[in-house]
Order: structure tokens, then C-alpha cells, then sequence
């Protein structure tokens, strides 16, 4: 007895010693990243660049945590709020104004040699710059898009659509193909906002008006998630939009199931691995009175609070080197974000990424305002009020934007 | 001369460590969020200014509370409700000895050992509309013919979240019933049975009054876990469609991590510690009446 308890202490004292020793005392310097997690390639990626890096610099140690998205803010809240804040983390470029008015983020134009900046592409690098600073450098770009399922289209012999009316025959058409939906439209959770946005801006209305007031009153908003709602109720949707995530659409695409969604470039390399016989086209979102797309940055940012910033800017660089972002970009299914790897023949050639970087001169970004997850959220409530017939969708957009404008306080 | 009453003071400095310790652990929290309940907090947890009773009065303009509250009573009092009325059936069967028991309160016992946002998880897959196990099943065996969409609408959906809120509770209260079914007297039902009374009115008048002490516990137990309860919810609706099932504590994630009002939801979180605490003291105060009262009753037969 008394033998295994002292082999039992003998053991724990061993595991403290070597906590110790694994912790880095030997004056190594810590750079704390913390990573979205975008898919499971995204952690060994970043940990494949940190070791390539520790080897060229073996007094810097990279501390990588990997974050899922859904917990990502409420981690990084906590972790400031505690005092523990990272070095560097990736954030939703959508996020950064508040980060930068509170002081969190650090500016980084001191940092970033003309030679650096000049390697990015100007579009993904204005949304984060706040009041004339540079409060971040964008990491992955991605721009949404219309896909079709070509095979139920010939089904139905109807063709892509390039319009809303075209869309909406389409739709009808489409209906008669049995055990299948003609329109996959989502309506639970994140991003459900962003569904109705594609038609908000196509339909020639805005997020917010000119004067910064909510753009939900006005007659653009209306005929948009009218012509949604008008699509539900004569069931060229799949039944309950209500109870779809954006992933339950998505897999509804990749089983065949339905004939047109709106979607990311990330979806590609998921129907490529899952669904390899899908026949599928890519094709921009359709036109009515303007052309749009809804283009979304992250944003890799340094936190003011750091104590190792110049270290961490080392790492940066040596992240963004091309061997680096053609692998991110490429594992990924993200547009680039730095010149050299647009110019590669891929992203002008391959016709689904050239198909989702077409929208790119006309795309439109989530205005970087206060307060944006509450603006979304009181946008969501209402557009599912409208979607489960709740309320009238004039009655429910007019409340919803005098929500909004209540939270900007305008 | 005065005679004084000596205070015993040794046995009191001896629990004065360990007094001291539990009420930094549980008492420091509570005054640290009462304190940033009235402070202007920012999005990171900065502390901006105090501002008295700014957020209390917030949260108290805000419609979304008043239904999130009313969602919280219906919640509690369904799934406790619920969770009672099946456990004890279970406890009664799991106490009688048969072929199997020990297998039997384990498989009653095991969901205990998942985790409630992995149980969550897997009802919510196998709630899919299309692609769920619950739908594929019904329409099977020609119950349905079009799949249900439980998660679609809200009284639907909440009506789904109390079930699995049951589902989960069970384990423990069954456990909570068995133990003090194992510990009543076996010779109070020899006695009634050989004044021949019936299985029903056993359980009427010698189970039910001798249970009652767990009982108790096991309804404020349970009221205290339910109340607080977030990963069911939250991980098959989060609180939506148009926010028809939020309860308080969803609402209160939201507020704290999405929109980072820390202000407002330390607030919200003051308030559901005070409704808890008033509910707990008011129950306890309700049951030791009554236990007064009925040894009262008896005294007055006895006399």
C-alpha cells in the first residue's frame, strides 16, 4: 500500500517537474495565435507554418489555438475580459470596429513596410482600415455566388437563370421535378441575414441608406423578401425554411436535392470530396436593378495589449509569404487576398473560382459599423417572423429598422 | 446579577475557516456581478463608469425579457413537472427485485454519463427534416406520410426542447427516488398489507407521504438545474425562430457573448439568481410549515 502511494507521488512530482521543463523557460519568446477554425485543415495548416517558422527562428515559440468559429467571440471576449488576451488572432472583419474602438486591436502602420503592403489586393485591405489606420490585415476573402444543379435544370427544361423573373420561372419549373426543391433558402442561424441581403442588394436596396439609417424600410427591402416569402408560400422552397442552417441547404445541393442555392466558394471543395458526380454551374446571383455580391473578409489582427508584437509581426510576414497563402487559399477554397496568388493561373482558369471571383468589381462588403451582431440578429428575427407568417413582411421590416437605427442610435 | 448566556465560542471559531471559504467562493461572484450590473461595461469586459440602475432599468423596458421570462416559468415548471411524474413510476419498478435489475438501472442511469450538449447535439440531428432518424422512423412504419419539421416553429420546437429536457433529467431524480425508496421501513407496508391493504393504497398513503422528503429535493434540485439549464436549447434553436424559444439564460448568452452587452446580461443574471434564491427559500420555508403544521396534527390525535 504505502509502496504504490510513494510510486503515486514519485509520479506526480515527476509530471509537475516535467510540466516545467516543457513550459518555455528557457527565455524562448511566446507569440499566442489564436486560429478560427474554418475546416479541420485549418489547424495542421497553421501548425505546419509555425514549425517552418520556430525552425528559422528557434527563440520564437508560436502558441497555436484553434477557435471554432461559433465560440470564437465569445472566447476572445472572455480572454480579454480575463487579461489573457492573444498576440494575434483571426477575426471576423465585421467585428474589428469594435475591437478598434475599444482599444483592442493595435494599428499596424508602423509595421507594414510599403513592400509588405503592396502585396495585397486594395479591395480586401479598405475594410479594415478604420478612420485612415490600418487595423488589420485581411486572411481570407471569400465572395458568395449563385450555384445551380445543372441535371435538374435539363430535367425540367428550364434554363440558368440571369434575372429574378427568369429565377422565379425557373423555380416553377423546376417544382415539377418530383422529390426535389426548386429553391434552397436558409432561415436558421448564422448568416440567415446574409441569404436576404443577396436579394436586398440585387434588388437595388442597401444594408444601410446614405445617411446611415437602417435601408430594411425601404421599397427595395420590401419587394426583396417579398418575392421569398411569395416563393415559400407556393412552395418553391423546401417546406420550413425556418428549421435550415446554411449547412442543412448546402447538403440538400450536395445530395441532389435542390435546384438552386446561394453560397460560398468553400462549398466547391465539399462537393468535390462528397458528391464528386454532381453536375453543377456556378453563376452570379440574379440581377434586377443592380448587379451584387456579398463579399466577406476575416481579418488577422494584433492586440494592442501584446508585449511581443514585434515578434509576432515577424510571424505574420512569414505567413503571408505565396508558398504559404497558395496553400491556405487553395486548402480552403478562399478567394486570394494578395496579388501573387490571384495571378495564378487557377484563379482565372478554374471556372468555379473564376465563376465566384467574377463578382468581385461589384461586391459588396458588411459595413464595418458598432454594434453589427445585434444589427443582424434584429434583421434575422424579423425576416423569420416573415418567413413562418408571423407577421406582415411591411410591418416586420419597419420594426426591424426602427430597431436597427435605435442600436446605431440614429 | 444578571445570568448571561455563554456563547459557545470554540466550536464556532472552528467553523469559521471553512465559513469564510465558502462565502468567498459563493459570495465574491455574486458581489463582483452586482457590481458590473451597474457599471457601463464595454464589449471586452471593461469597466466604462457606474451608472446605478441603468441596465436593471434596460432590461426592464425590453419586451424580449418579459417573454423570455414567461418561456423560463414554462420551461422549469414543464420539464420538473414532467421529470417527477415519470421518475418515481421508474424508481417503484427499478426498486421491486426482478431477472435483470442491475442491467436495467443502468441503461436508466447511462445518459446521465453523456454530456447534455452531446445529447442535444444528437437530438437535434435526428430531429433534420429531411435527413433525421425520427422522421425516416415515423414515415417507416406509415405513421406520417410527409416529414415534420419539429424544429421549425416555435411552439413545436419548445414543445420538443421540454421532452428532451425531461429525457435528461430522469437519470438523476430516478436516483434521488431510489435512494429514499431503499431507505423506507419494510415493516410499515408488512402491517398494512396484513390489514389487507391494496398495491394503490400502499402507494398513496405509505409511499407518497414517506417520499416526500425527497421529493422536495428533488424538485428544488431539479428547478435550480432546469432553470439554469442552456446547452438544450441553445444547441437545437439557439433560442429562434424569431426568438420563440428563448428562455432567460439563452437570451442572457446572447446578450453577454453576441452582442456583448455584458452590462445588461449581468443584469439579467442578477435577476435569475434573485428569482432562484426567493423561489429556494420561499419552497423550503412553504415545506417545513408543513411538516410543522402535520406534527401538530398528530400531537392534537395523540391528545
Amino acid at each position: 500500500m504505502t509502496f504504490s502511494i510513494r510510486k503515486a507521488m514519485a509520479a506526480s512530482a515527476f509530471a509537475v517537474g516535467m510540466a516545467w521543463a516543457g513550459s518555455p523557460a528557457y527565455a524562448k519568446t511566446q507569440v499566442n495565435f489564436t486560429v478560427a477554425e474554418y475546416s479541420s485543415k485549418t489547424g495542421p495548416y497553421f501548425e505546419e507554418v509555425a514549425a517552418a517558422f520556430e525552425k528559422e527562428n528557434p527563440d520564437i515559440h508560436i502558441n497555436i489555438q484553434v477557435v471554432p468559429w461559433d465560440t470564437l467571440l465569445q472566447r476572445l471576449t472572455t480572454d480579454i475580459a480575463g487579461g489573457q488576451a492573444p498576440d494575434i488572432s483571426i477575426i471576423g472583419t465585421r467585428w474589428l470596429v469594435d475591437f478598434a474602438s475599444q482599444g483592442i486591436a493595435e494599428p499596424v502602420d508602423s509595421y507594414l513596410t510599403p513592400e509588405f503592403k503592396s502585396t495585397f489586393i486594395d479591395t480586401f485591405m479598405a475594410p479594415s482600415v478604420i478612420d485612415g489606420k490600418t487595423m488589420g490585415l485581411p486572411v481570407a476573402a471569400s465572395a458568395r455566388a449563385m450555384l445551380v444543379n445543372t441535371e435538374l435544370l435539363d430535367k425540367a427544361g428550364a434554363k440558368a437563370p440571369a434575372n429574378w423573373d427568369e429565377f422565379y420561372t425557373t423555380a416553377e419549373k423546376l417544382k415539377a421535378v418530383p422529390d426535389t426543391f426548386a429553391f434552397g433558402l436558409q432561415g436558421k442561424e448564422i448568416e440567415t441575414d446574409a441569404y436576404f441581403y443577396y436579394s436586398l442588394w440585387t434588388h437595388g436596396g442597401d444594408i444601410l441608406k446614405g445617411d446611415g439609417t437602417s435601408g430594411l424600410d425601404t421599397p427595395e427591402a420590401l419587394q426583396a423578401v417579398t418575392l421569398y416569402k411569395k416563393m415559400i408560400d407556393e412552395g418553391l422552397t423546401q417546406p420550413s425554411p425556418t428549421n435550415y442552417t446554411r449547412e442543412d441547404v448546402f447538403n440538400l445541393f450536395k445530395q441532389g436535392k435542390v435546384g438552386m442555392v446561394f453560397t460560398f466558394p468553400m462549398l466547391i471543395p465539399q462537393i468535390k470530396a462528397e458528391a464528386p458526380n454532381l453536375k453543377y454551374k456556378v453563376l452570379p446571383f440574379p440581377e434586377g436593378k443592380a448587379k451584387a455580391t456579398y463579399g466577406v473578409t476575416d481579418t488577422l489582427m494584433l492586440f494592442s495589449s501584446s508585449q511581443v508584437k514585434k515578434e509576432a509581426w515577424k510571424f505574420i510576414e512569414f505567413a503571408y509569404k505565396d508558398e504559404w497563402r497558395t496553400k491556405f487559399d487553395h486548402g480552403e477554397g478562399f478567394l486570394p487576398v494578395t496579388k501573387n496568388v490571384a495571378a495564378e493561373k487557377y484563379y482565372t482558369s478554374d471556372p468555379d473560382i473564376a465563376g465566384f471571383a467574377a463578382g468581385l468589381p461589384y461586391a459588396k462588403f458588411a459595413p464595418t459599423i458598432a454594434n453589427w451582431e445585434e444589427i443582424a440578429d434584429t434583421t434575422v428575427r424579423a425576416l423569420q417572423q416573415i418567413y413562418l407568417g408571423q407577421a406582415k413582411p411591411d410591418e416586420a421590416l419597419k420594426a426591424a429598422a426602427a430597431d436597427i437605427n435605435k442600436i446605431r442610435s440614429k | 446579577m444578571k445570568s448571561r448566556t455563554r456563547i459557545p465560542t470554540t466550536p464556532l471559531l472552528m467553523i469559521l475557516p471553512s465559513f469564510l471559504l465558502a462565502m468567498s467562493i459563493i459570495g465574491y461572484p455574486i458581489l463582483d456581478l452586482a457590481w458590473t450590473s451597474m457599471q457601463e461595461v464595454s464589449r471586452f469586459g471593461k469597466m466604462m463608469g457606474f451608472v446605478g440602475l441603468v441596465n436593471f432599468a434596460e432590461v426592464f423596458r425590453d419586451p424580449l425579457f418579459y417573454s423570455s421570462l414567461v418561456r423560463t416559468v414554462i420551461w422549469t415548471v414543464a420539464v420538473v413537472g414532467g421529470t417527477l411524474i415519470i421518475s418515481l413510476p421508474i424508481a417503484i419498478m427499478l426498486n421491486d427485485d426482478f431477472y435483470g435489475r442491475g442491467l436495467a438501472r443502468v441503461i436508466v442511469m447511462l445518459p446521465w454519463a453523456i454530456s447534455l450538449t452531446m445529447t442535444a447535439v444528437l437530438w437535434r440531428w435526428s430531429l433534420n427534416g429531411r435527413a433525421g432518424l425520427i422522421n425516416a422512423t415515423l414515415m417507416d412504419f406509415h405513421i406520417i406520410t410527409e416529414p415534420i419539421e419539429w424544429l421549425a416553429t416555435a411552439p413545436l420546437a419548445f414543445t420538443v426542447e421540454i421532452l428532451v429536457g425531461i429525457l435528461v433529467s430522469i437519470p438523476f431524480t430516478t436516483t434521488i427516488f431510489l435512494g429514499g425508496l431503499s431507505s423506507l421501513p419494510q415493516d410499515s407496508y408488512e402491517a398494512a398489507v396484513v390489514d389487507g391493504a391494496k398495491p394503490w393504497e400502499l402507494f398513496r398513503y405509505i409511499t407518497l407521504p414517506l417520499m416526500k422528503p425527497f421529493i422536495n429535493i428533488a424538485i428544488v434540485l431539479n428547478v435550480i438545474y432546469v432553470f439554469n439549464s442552456l446547452p438544450i436549447i441553445w444547441v437545437m434553436t439557439e433560442g429562434g425562430p424569431a426568438n420563440g424559444t428563448d428562455i432567460l439564460v439563452t437570451y442572457l448568452y446572447k446578450l453577454a457573448f453576441r452582442f456583448g452587452q455584458l452590462g445588461k446580461a449581468s443584469a439579467i443574471s442578477l435577476i435569475m439568481f434573485s428569482v432562484l434564491f426567493v423561489f429556494t427559500i420561499a419552497y423550503v420555508l412553504m415545506v417545513m410549515r408543513q411538516e410543522h403544521d402535520s406534527a401538530d396534527e398528530e400531537v392534537k390525535h395523540d391528545a
